[in-house]
């Protein structure tokens, strides 16, 4: 897709190695080191505690959902902010950004105002007799926000990428605006859109300031992964470490196949 | 070519330069920095013991770090810098204590503390008595069980359960209420104030000015009611062990308990001093 790789002459290679190793160590390093102080033995025994279970079948569940959620309402909103041009379109991008920007911690208040029972639309929906907060719809809800804009974000640069005369020789060949979009469009920014979605996932099983905050922790309900990985923290190291180890092998899992998929369609 | 190898090495030197503070030469003694890890029930008073400290010592500043206990236990196990340990129960100062990771010498309960019950304003969970919290649909907001003031409202549950006035099915009507278990009792006092639950479970100090603002609170009887006590230690290998101990000294003092007073503690019993 893009032009020819240029390759920079040899030395300068090994400068850029070098450079370039620090940040790698960092970054590769410390999941390592989570899962040298682990065993497959004690992964699996912790693997068949209810409690475990709990937080895995939830965090996989309400990211999936989540996932789900972002890709129905966040591809229409991409292809606007890619394709689109109007007026007060780039204030209307770094809204979509501030989950990215803000700390989590944030976005759990912020949606508290929002939706908890006095919230702005929450108070509302308590008078109907529906509360969010201390559910599994908060944890969905949670994941939503934080996650959404990596998704919207590669999605939108994808489908902005199309040249427009592709799209022209479409309609001219009498293709549907929905055909002109499944066949045309999406393969053509099948990437970004693959590469975001990953992302999004990736980053809503991961979630845990705006749960915490939001959902609140409750083993079944709203206690997420991460959640148990943090209380787990403080009264046992061992079974924390067991679960953090676990969490990431299930997202590596999930980013791996992400990949798997996308290099095989 | 040389230069261009030793670049990055010279840009480690550079950050690493960067990371050493300077500290600007007071007049008399040089400024020392003690940092004091206390549990999150202690927020206030603390810090308002922390100013007068200060202001009795010049050049020695008081860092706090307030969380759960057990955060703070688990943080000093992975060799959290820190020179004071404040807990809000026995079991994480023991725990600290078989470790090694406190001076045995310096462990002192310096203060007690009691559960209460928080209702926001305007009360919408209709909790006109403790007997309510069983009602059905009550949604209570508590501490986790392995943060202290947890392991105290279940303390109180296994009591009030014992107790012909709340009746043996208590406990369990309680804990099927329970809606969330915070990290750290403060987030409860927040998401009671929030209205988001209709009742908390938070110690007396909790209940702060600001926040009797926003909650109303119904007090636990003595007999079903666990009294906390807070134990205070040197840290071990606490880098300002002195200050480190005058601080504690000062929190034992008559002036430092009347400040604990003041937010609401029960002093410690003298016996323990």
């Amino acid at each position: 897709m893009a032009g020819k790789k240029t390759i920079p002459p040899r030395h300068s290679w090994w400068l850029l190695i070098l450079l370039a190793l620090p940040l790698l160590a960092l970054l590769v390093i410390p999941p390592f080191a989570l899962l040298a102080r682990t065993s497959p033995s004690t992964l699996l025994r912790y693997l068949g505690t209810p409690a475990v279970v709990q937080a895995i079948m939830l965090s996989l569940w309400t990211s999936a959902v989540s996932l789900l959620i972002v890709v129905a309402f966040g591809t229409p909103l991409a292809y606007i902010l890619g394709r689109g041009a109007f007026v007060g379109k780039g204030i209307l991008e770094a809204m979509i950004d501030w989950p990215i920007v803000l700390p989590p911690a944030v976005a759990g208040i912020a949606l508290l105002m929002t939706l908890g029972r006095r919230g702005l639309i929450g108070a509302w929906l308590a008078g109907a007799g529906v509360q969010i907060p201390f559910t599994p719809i908060a944890v969905i809800i949670a994941q939503t926000f934080v996650a959404a804009p990596y998704y919207v974000k590669a999605a939108s640069v994808g489908f902005s990428a199309i040249s427009r005369d592709v799209l022209d020789s479409a309609a001219l060949d009498g293709a549907s605006p929905l055909r002109r979009f499944r066949n045309v469009t999406l393969p053509l920014a099948f990437r970004s859109v693959m590469v975001g979605g990953a992302l999004t996932w990736s980053r809503a099983l991961g979630e845990f300031g705006a749960t915490i905050i939001f959902a609140g922790n409750y083993p079944g309900r709203t206690q997420t992964m991460p959640l148990a990985v943090y209380i787990g923290f403080e009264i046992d190291m061992h079974q924390a470490l067991t679960l953090a180890a676990i969490l990431l092998l299930i997202s590596f899992g999930l980013l791996i196949g992400i990949r798997a998929a996308y290099s095989r369609g | 070519m040389r230069w261009r190898t030793s670049f990055p090495i010279a840009l480690v030197l550079l950050i690493s330069g960067g990371c050493r503070k300077e500290q600007p030469a007071a007049v008399n003694a040089p400024p020392a920095t003690v940092n004091v890890l206390a549990a999150a029930s202690l927020t206030e008073s603390f810090t308002e013991i922390g100013k007068r400290f200060e202001a009795e010592n010049p050049g020695v500043k008081i860092e706090f770090n307030f969380a759960g206990s057990q955060a703070l236990r688990a943080q000093l196990e992975n060799g959290a810098p820190a020179d004071v340990f404040a807990s809000a129960n026995a079991k994480e100062m023991n725990t600290a204590w078989s470790e090694f990771l406190v001076k045995p010498g310096t462990i002192h309960d310096f203060a007690r503390n009691r559960l209460v019950v928080i209702v926001p304003k305007g009360n919408p969970g209709k909790i006109a008595t403790l007997n309510d919290l069983g009602n059905r649909g009550v949604k209570i907001d508590v501490a986790d069980a392995s943060v202290p003031a947890g392991e105290y409202t279940l303390q109180m549950l296994e009591r009030m359960s014992k107790d012909p006035e709340y009746g043996a099915e208590f406990k369990r009507d309680f804990l099927n209420n329970v809606v969330s278990q915070e990290e750290n009792v403060k987030s409860v006092v927040s998401k009671i104030r929030l209205g988001e639950a209709d009742a908390g479970v938070v110690y007396v100090t909790d209940v702060t000015a600001d926040a009797a603002k926003d909650v109303q609170t119904l007090s636990v009887p003595d007999a079903v009611n666990p009294i906390a006590s807070y134990p205070i230690a040197v840290v071990a290998k606490a880098p300002q062990a002195l200050l480190a101990e005058k601080f504690e000294d000062f929190v034992l003092s008559d002036e430092g308990q009347e400040i604990l007073h003041d937010f609401n503690f029960i002093p410690a019993s003298p016996g323990m001093r």
